[in-house]
């Protein structure tokens, strides 16, 4: 196994006291990476609830429940914008002529009261109504991904459900074609990867996911189907009708929200279910359980940690930051916070409150979280119908990627075939 | 029983729907459709734990007799 280098710690600045400070790389710390939830416990118990890292550039770590809940939803003191439209429009003015549309994740990347008419058009195609007209095929799509393993014993349960199912579901919403799973898939882990873009690194990035999608997303304007890309070419932003500068911004955004977490989020779902042979027999004999069963997992493994801008010279829960400083939630940590959830690290079906921020809270909550809670639920009731009891093959443990998002990179699963 | 919600804060998780549909309406964009909803008789326990789903916490149940 190869250890990555921790990035090199900054000097901390003087309005950070020593008794917050706690070093913690949010991509590489050993611990972490080698089981990452452990490691969160680990830090619910041992970190400040709010503290400052030395690492990746130096930032906040917002640790408990509260601080998490109430940062999220305190829009004047953390923005999600890393640029004003009008500072970005300022920065594409001073490229040279000819220079592509710089791509701004909509409506991830902007503060209220902007972010609502940029969410609004994709509020209904992602309302529960939608989704649950994509329940049958989603579940066809499952058993046959199941079914192709089911004889053989084993299998890499990454590489052969998780990643494919959302990809391929995600892909048909969007109308996109299902042959180029992989160049999208490729373009998707090339983004995650990197852990102190610099900006014009990432504006490149985005450049690829605008090349490899611009045709499909053209071709939708003139022939409209029953998919995303022609519903949003309908939409109208603010009274104005969409552009290609719009799609391009939405597309960046759905491309890397829809393909990255579902996938992650039933690695760890499906590798606790291996390790808990008892609650797969319980759901096997009681199938109506499995969607507790599945917000519970999502409290138990929250894996994303999405990044907040300090937007001005403040006190927050006793501490001083400053404007422009990064202020990371970190969710996982947040839904293992003994206040709100006791014995945090137990995994309780019957547990009374399951109300987690896993798709976080405030105006930016998971836009995907129906879609995403229903391919969850029903990839596990696919795999406890399909498969006997299932478990970690003992030669080849999990392995982690940590960051933005805390995914699970091999699942190695065996059984009774 | 009564049930008030500040609708203006609805980020429509529809975890509340999920809990009953009936109590909970939603509009067609997945927000919340109404502000204030009278608990029938016998509901009681689903609207309390309706309010409890609610991430954003602005489900608030009145009790009254
Ligand atoms: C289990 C899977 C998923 C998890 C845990 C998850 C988590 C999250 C979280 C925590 C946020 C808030 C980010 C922030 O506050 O800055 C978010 C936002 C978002 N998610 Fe998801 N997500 C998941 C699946 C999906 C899927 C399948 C889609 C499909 C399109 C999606 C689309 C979005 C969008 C568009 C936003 C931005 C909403 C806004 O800014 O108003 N997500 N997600
Ligand atoms: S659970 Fe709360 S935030 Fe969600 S739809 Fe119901 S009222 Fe709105």
């Amino acid at each position: 196994m190869t250890t990555a280098a921790l990035s090199p710690a900054v000097p901390k600045p003087a309005h950070v006291a020593d008794a917050v400070v706690y070093d913690f790389d949010m991509f590489q710390d050993p611990a972490y990476v080698a089981d990452p939830h452990r490691r969160v416990l680990d830090m619910v118990k041992h970190a400040p609830p709010v503290f400052w890292t030395p690492r990746n550039g130096g930032h906040w770590m917002l640790v408990s429940h509260e601080a998490n809940f109430v940062a999220s939803r305190d829009v004047e003191a953390f923005s999600n914008g890393f640029a004003t439209p009008a500072e970005l429009s300022a920065i594409q003015l001073r490229m040279p002529p000819g220079t592509p549309h710089i791509p701004f994740p909509l409506p991830i990347n902007i503060d209220p009261p902007d972010h609502g008419k940029y969410r609004l058009p994709l509020q209904r195609v992602f309302s529960p109504k939608t989704i649950n007209e994509l329940k049958d095929s989603i579940r066809v799509l499952a058993g046959e991904l199941i079914d192709k393993v089911a004889a053989q014993g084993h299998c890499e349960f990454m590489a052969a459900v998780a990643e494919p199912l959302p990809v391929v579901v995600f892909l048909k919403m969007l109308g996109l074609p299902v042959s180029r799973m992989e160049e999208y898939r490729a373009l998707v882990a090339e983004h995650m990867s990197d852990p102190t873009p610099d900006p014009m690194d990432s504006i490149k990035k985005l450049w690829k996911i605008t090349a490899l999608l611009r045709d499909d997303v053209l071709l939708r304007k003139d022939n409209p189907q029953d998919d995303i890309i022609s519903m949003l070419w309908k939409a109208e932003i603010d009274g104005k009708p969409t552009t290609l500068d719009d799609m391009e911004n939405y597309m960046v955004l759905l491309f890397l929200a829809g393909l990255d977490t579902v996938m992650n989020g039933i690695g760890h779902g499906i590798r606790h279910f291996a390790t808990d042979l008892a609650l797969q027999d319980e759901l096997r004999k009681s199938p109506e359980q499995v969607g507790d069963a599945s917000e519970e997992m999502l409290r138990r493994y929250t894996f994303t940690v999405p990044p907040r801008f300090v937007k001005k010279d403040m006190e927050f829960m006793g501490l001083q930051m400053k404007r422009g400083e990064r202020a990371m939630l970190f969710l996982p940590a947040a839904d293992l916070d003994p206040k709100v959830f006791p014995n945090p690290d137990t995994y309780d079906l019957k547990r009374e409150n399951k109300t987690h921020i896993a798709f976080n809270a405030g105006p930016h909550r998971c836009l995907g979280s129906h879609l995403a809670r229903v391919e969850l639920q029903i990839v596990y009731e696919e795999m406890l119908a399909r498969l006997p009891r299932f478990r970690l093959d003992p030669a080849k443990p999990p392995t982690f990627h940590c960051g933005h998002v805390v995914g699970v990179s091999t699942l190695n699963l065996v059984w009774q075939a | 029983m009564k049930i008030r919600i500040e609708k203006a804060s609805c980020v429509g998780n529809a975890r509340c729907a999920a809990v009953s549909e009936e109590l909970f309406p939603l509009n067609d964009d997945g927000y919340i459709a109404v502000d204030a909803v009278d608990v029938p008789p016998g509901m009681e326990q689903i609207a309390r734990r309706g309010a409890r789903a609610c991430p954003e916490r602005i489900i608030f149940v009145v009790e009254e007799e």
